[in-house]
């Protein structure tokens, strides 16, 4: 029995085989780079865990987002350095009062089941995203766009028809906005926007993204789904630009352990994965073709409780902050090219250039005086310790950098400090139930502008767990959502955040990857990691 | 006999009941739920995730909703986590995995663990007896966590013997790091508890009469001493049936076979409670019923056990 | 019946074994100690086990004296460079070389040893009282309170106790105390079954019969007669719950719930060794996996030369 589904595995694999061969044999060099290409267009990954969706609206993490982004197309997808490209849309319109886009589709567009890609499928997939029936916890995007009415529509008080998006005829669609938004189309990449078949997903209702209902726009379709193990998708014949994909094959590998997935890559079993914690500059030394580091729209914090004496004062919050060496801990702990962070936003966020806050600048021995001095004005001193717990959730780097900052902590300013670890979801009840005075947080950005990260210091902000209210912040980013260059106004905000110092920014991450040289059209300076299949390919090896 | 189990699959089923409520309770008392995360939901998009999954009901209607989709179709619900699979989808998908590993590893570990334990009972406090204990022993005191990565060092990086991780539908190539690694957790209980109970057979007096009436060896230890001796060790493997073919964490998370093991850590980490709820009820059901089959073998191997 | 020839001669045997095995107990019970001792004494592999056991223990509390860092104390130095200024070495006096952050792995090594014998002994401690006691009386009670406290077994190894752990923490915050607790929760439950499993055989027994028909109150035929008799496969059971019990104490303290840095145990440091395996930093898996393995290896070796010394039929 078991023989005999191996057989048949085999079988099938060589078929499919036979039928990828012939559309690479005709391309034996990349034709733009001229670089021989491998018989075999196959790239193997490491997923780092198994999606909770790859349904476009229901995606909430990364890896999801890979798979979605190769099986769906949106109205606008990214090159390789981050920058926006056609996708569906081949062009777009602002209207005057800069409220309503309009998008022009490409009329060659397909689903996987050879029916076209028309402007209804963008307007049920919109309508759907924010669906109180369909709950999507990605529903809150679309509010981040303010499309007209959307808040209504998730609460419930408005039927889904009500919110802005329209199709004008099958390829013509359009977008209104309750105010200018100079980043909505930035923001129109991201898979809760992409387009879902209607009919496929009435016929089947929750299985439809099984692999043998799913239908996609995207250049790749799902083959099989091995739940905690595989997710493979082979090439779409009917998508637009087929002729111009030249990988044959994608298959996710699911292994959680970092270190099991370096030994799989070893093997040659992977194509790519994550270099495991601490090991970057060993392997740096080892494999330098292999290895990378590029900068990721993250960043990594710990966050005061503003509600909670003596970090109510402003005095306190700055010398922890001063007291902390963020090189130590990106070089010695991390390793692996982290930028020590002054401010929120990361430098690698488009069109932002990081202000010159006055921490950044000090040095060492200047720092640590200043916020002994801070810490005395507060009235902490040896004769009267400040104690305090530093929260975080269980895990081998959260605890690392906790040890090493509450060492830095009691040895130079004599605080006492009490680590206090937990489970993860125990941790965020902690944090958002304010019952902490310190706490880790981090914080990716949704889509490549300031506003992102900056939104976490508005006063009521979901996000907001410091309690941390300044009202010019808040009218700043007000503004900001209008202004053509809004920078000035971020740079603003990140000196007030730099003095009042309601968090503590440590760093900004970095992606790490292991990547066989034979592995090509890696996008390394896209800041989000968006990486598209379609991209790629193996060159001989 | 018949009786015994008829009434014992009786109180199977408020049993079950009981560990139902009593887990639901647990559950949804611990703080967090299956949608916090480092980005917190506005509260319109949370209220409409309870509603979608039944979590604004009180919690007496959350049970009976949810033993009523079991008792009328055998539905175990949705995951709170993988947004496109069901508990069904979950555990049709992962047991059939955990069984074929756990299967042999208790194929494994149970003939070994038995012959190592009567051999060193047999060679008592000789060489061979040291041997026997000393190599179960060995496989045993490295953690799974430290063994897996191990084998894989060894077989798939330096050897390249064996593919690091995957099912792929149960080759047998896949199948062979998580057995050592699974049974050899469980060898040096079996071996021990073999040894000592096979020791503690082998002292008793009708064995010594037998010995002395100068029957052969091999005719003392497989009729006479090897059944008394396996009570205890049948305890214990019955309760080690059910922790293998239910899988473990760090072998299906390292060997990313896909079973139903690492749920049993992750769901309640995830507050994945539907699947929490399902991996419970089948740990518990199985348990109820590896029970019973050591209570009915209690029965067969030792005559004057009546119930 | 078939058996029955065998059934008669068994209890033919066991009657005729009966009366020394009983007066040796109720009233030579100090020499069958000193028996058991002298037994004990001529296992080898047992004193030697012993010894170990007692050198780790030694360790553990005297160690620290040897070496000039304490668990918690960050070497920068070392830090820039673990797999380098981080090794083991004399010169810079981390005897077994530092952890990731360069703290020195000897002292850790030290104070996780504190922390895991503790959680072994006093884990198995509470699994042989309980287990014994409660497995002893289920199965001897027979019936229904059996049926009652068996399927209450059923049912706290079936709940999801992850959840148990988490409200203790949340009832009454984080202490090394609710480690014991957690442990000692849990451990008792498969010991229960076993001995219930003896106890259903022995009380059939007819000596067990014997004294019942004198009269003997349930209680003291527990303590005096069915537990003497599951002693060994007791002693063999807990020494296997050990190591079990030591690596459930790294999972209580990942909840949250028991050890916090800077205090370490075996199971956090062979944890964070185990990531050190292609790390060049090997020794930060062997020291603390070595002691782990030593103790282990020991309890085992002790365990089964308790069997035998506490075996009375065993010459």
């Amino acid at each position: 029995m078991k023989i005999f589904t191996s057989l048949k595995l085999l079988f099938l694999a060589s078929v499919l085989l036979a039928t990828a061969c012939p559309s690479s044999a005709t391309v034996a060099t990349h034709p733009s780079s001229g670089e021989k290409l491998a018989a075999q267009q196959v790239f193997t990954y490491r997923m780092g865990a198994e999606p909770p969706s790859i349904d476009p609206q229901l995606v909430e993490d990364v890896e999801g987002s890979a798979v979605a982004r190769d099986l769906f197309e949106g109205l606008l997808t990214q090159k390789a350095d981050g920058s926006l490209a056609p996708g569906v849309a081949e062009r777009w319109e602002l209207n005057p009062a800069k409220t309503i886009y309009t998008f022009h589709l490409r009329k060659n567009a397909r689903w996987s089941n050879g029916e076209p890609v028309t402007a209804h499928d963008f307007v049920y997939a919109w309508r759907r995203a924010v669906d109180p029936k369909l709950a999507s916890p990605y529903a809150g995007y679309l509010e981040l766009t303010t499309l007209k009415n959307v808040s209504a529509v998730i609460r419930g008080e408005m039927p889904t028809t009500a919110l802005g998006v329209s199709a004008i005829d099958d390829y013509t669609l359009q977008a209104e906005l309750d105010a200018p938004l100079a980043y909505f189309p930035t923001m129109l990449v991201h898979s809760t926007t992409m387009p879902t078949p209607q009919k496929v997903i009435e016929q089947y209702g929750d299985s439809w993204s099984r692999p043998n209902h799913l239908v996609g726009n995207g250049a790749y379709v799902l083959t099989e789904h091995v739940l905690n193990e595989r997710m493979v998708r082979v090439r779409n014949p009917l998508y637009w630009n087929n002729q111009n994909t030249i990988l044959d094959k994608v298959i996710g590998l699911i292994i959680d352990d970092e270190s099991q997935a370096y030994n799989r890559y070893q093997a040659n079993e992977l194509d790519k994965t994550e270099v495991p914690t601490g090991q970057f500059k060993r392997l740096q030394k080892e494999r330098p073709a292999e290895t990378f580091s590029s900068p990721r729209l993250c960043s990594y914090y710990y966050m005061f409780n503003l509600d909670k004496a003596p970090f109510d004062d402003q005095r306190v919050r700055q010398a922890l902050s001063y007291a902390i060496d963020r090189d130590i801990i990106t070089n010695n702990i991390l390793g692996a090219g982290q930028i020590p962070a002054y401010t929120f936003t990361p430098g690698s966020t488009a069109n932002f250039s990081v202000p010159e806050v006055a921490l950044a600048s000090m040095s060492r021995n200047d720092r640590i005086k200043t916020a002994k001095a801070l810490l005395a004005e507060a009235g902490f001193g040896p004769s009267r310790p400040l104690k305090t717990t530093i929260f975080y959730n269980t895990s081998e780097g959260h605890k690392k950098i906790a040890i090493a900052i509450s060492q830095m902590w009691k040895q130079r300013l004599g605080v006492q400090v009490t680590l206090q670890n937990q489970e993860w979801k125990t941790f965020l009840s902690t944090r958002g139930a304010g019952d902490f005075e310190i706490a880790r947080g981090a914080w990716c950005g949704d889509y490549n502008e300031a506003s992102t990260f900056l939104d976490l210091m508005r006063s009521g902000s979901d996000q907001n767990d410091m309690r941390y209210k300044n009202a010019r912040i808040d009218q700043l980013l007000a503004e900001a959502k209008t202004l053509a260059d809004p920078n000035p106004n971020y740079a603003q905000i990140e000196q007030i955040v730099a003095t009042e110092a309601p968090i503590i920014p440590i760093y900004h991450y970095t992606g790490v990857m292991l990547l066989k040289p034979y592995v090509k059209g890696w996008p390394h300076q896209n800041v989000e990691a968006n990486w598209y299949s379609r991209e790629m390919y193996i060159t001989e090896h | 006999m018949l009786s015994f189990i008829l009434r014992r699959l009786a109180i199977a089923i408020p049993t079950i009941l009981l560990i139902i409520t009593l887990s639901f309770v647990l559950m949804h008392a611990a703080p967090g739920g299956p949608f916090s995360a480092e980005r917190n939901l506005p509260p319109e998009v949370l209220a409409n995730i309870e509603q979608r999954y039944g979590l604004d009901k009180p919690l007496y209607q959350q049970i009976f909703v949810y033993v009523s989709g079991i008792v009328t179709e055998f539905d175990f619900g949705p995951s709170f986590k993988y947004k496109n699979q069901s508990v069904n989808d979950l555990i049709a998908s992962g047991f059939p995995v955990t069984l074929v590993y756990g299967f042999w590893s208790f194929v494994c570990a149970s003939v070994l663990g038995i012959s190592l334990g009567v051999i060193a009972a047999l060679k008592h406090n000789s060489w061979l007896d040291y041997a026997a204990t000393g190599s179960a022993i060995l496989g045993s005191v490295l953690p799974n966590f430290v063994m897996a990565p191990l084998l894989v060092l060894l077989f798939t990086v330096y050897l390249n013997w064996l593919p690091g991780g995957g099912w792929e539908g149960g080759q047998i190539q896949f199948i062979i790091m998580p057995v050592i690694a699974l049974a050899t957790s469980y060898l040096a209980g079996i071996t021990r508890i073999t040894r000592s109970s096979m020791l503690e057979v082998l002292g008793s007096n009708f064995i010594r009469s037998a010995r002395a009436k100068g029957l052969p060896a091999h005719h003392i230890i497989l009729r006479h001493a090897l059944k008394p001796a396996l009570l205890p060790v049948l305890t214990s493997l019955g309760l080690s049936f059910v922790g293998m073919i239910t899988g473990s964490v760090v072998i299906d998370q390292y060997f990313s076979t896909g079973g139903i093991g690492q749920h049993f850590v992750n769901a309640a980490l995830n507050r994945d409670y539907s699947v929490i709820m399902g991996v419970t009820i089948l740990v518990g059901s199985l348990t109820i019923l590896f029970n019973l089959l050591v209570e009915i073998l209690y029965a067969w191997i030792d005559p004057r056990i009546r119930y | 019946m078939l058996l029955n020839p065998k059934k008669i001669q068994q209890l033919a045997q066991n009657l005729a074994s009966l009366p020394p095995d009983e007066n040796s107990s109720e009233l030579k019970g100090r020499s069958l100690w000193q028996l058991a001792r002298a037994r004990f004494a001529r296992n080898r592999a047992a004193m030697i086990s012993l010894i170990a056991l007692l050198l780790i223990v030694i360790f553990s509390i005297v160690g620290s004296s040897l070496s000039p860092w304490d668990h918690e104390q960050i070497d920068w130095d070392a830090m820039a460079d673990v797999p380098m200024l981080g090794a083991p070495s004399i010169q810079s006096r981390h005897y077994f070389g530092t952890d990731d952050l360069g703290r020195d792995l000897y002292a850790r090594v030290i104070q996780g040893s504190q922390i895991s014998l503790m959680v072994g002994l006093i884990g198995s401690l509470i699994a042989v009282v309980v287990g014994t006691l409660y497995g002893a009386t289920a199965g001897y009670l027979g019936g229904r309170i059996d049926a009652l406290m068996m399927r209450s077994v059923d049912i706290l190894l079936a709940i999801p106790f992850m959840f148990v752990l988490i409200l203790l923490m949340v009832m009454f915050g984080r202490s090394i105390y609710m480690i014991f607790i957690g442990i000692g929760l849990l451990s008792w439950l498969d010991m229960s079954r076993i001995i219930r499993g003896q106890t259903l055989s022995l009380k059939n027994r007819e000596f067990i019969e014997a004294a019942r028909a004198i009269g003997v109150r349930p209680l003291t035929i527990i303590t005096r007669h069915i537990i003497p008799n599951v002693l060994g496969i007791v002693v063999v059971y807990a020494t296997l719950l050990v190591p079990g019990m030591i690596m459930t104490e790294s999972f209580i303290s990942f909840l949250g719930l028991g050890v916090q840095e800077p205090q370490t145990s075996w199971g956090a440091l062979i944890n964070e060794g185990a990531r050190s395996i292609q790390n060049g930093t090997l020794w930060q898996l062997l020291f603390p996996l070595a002691f782990f393995i030593v103790t282990l290896l020991s309890f085992y070796f002790i365990g089964d030369g308790l069997r035998d010394a506490l075996d009375p039929k065993d010459q």
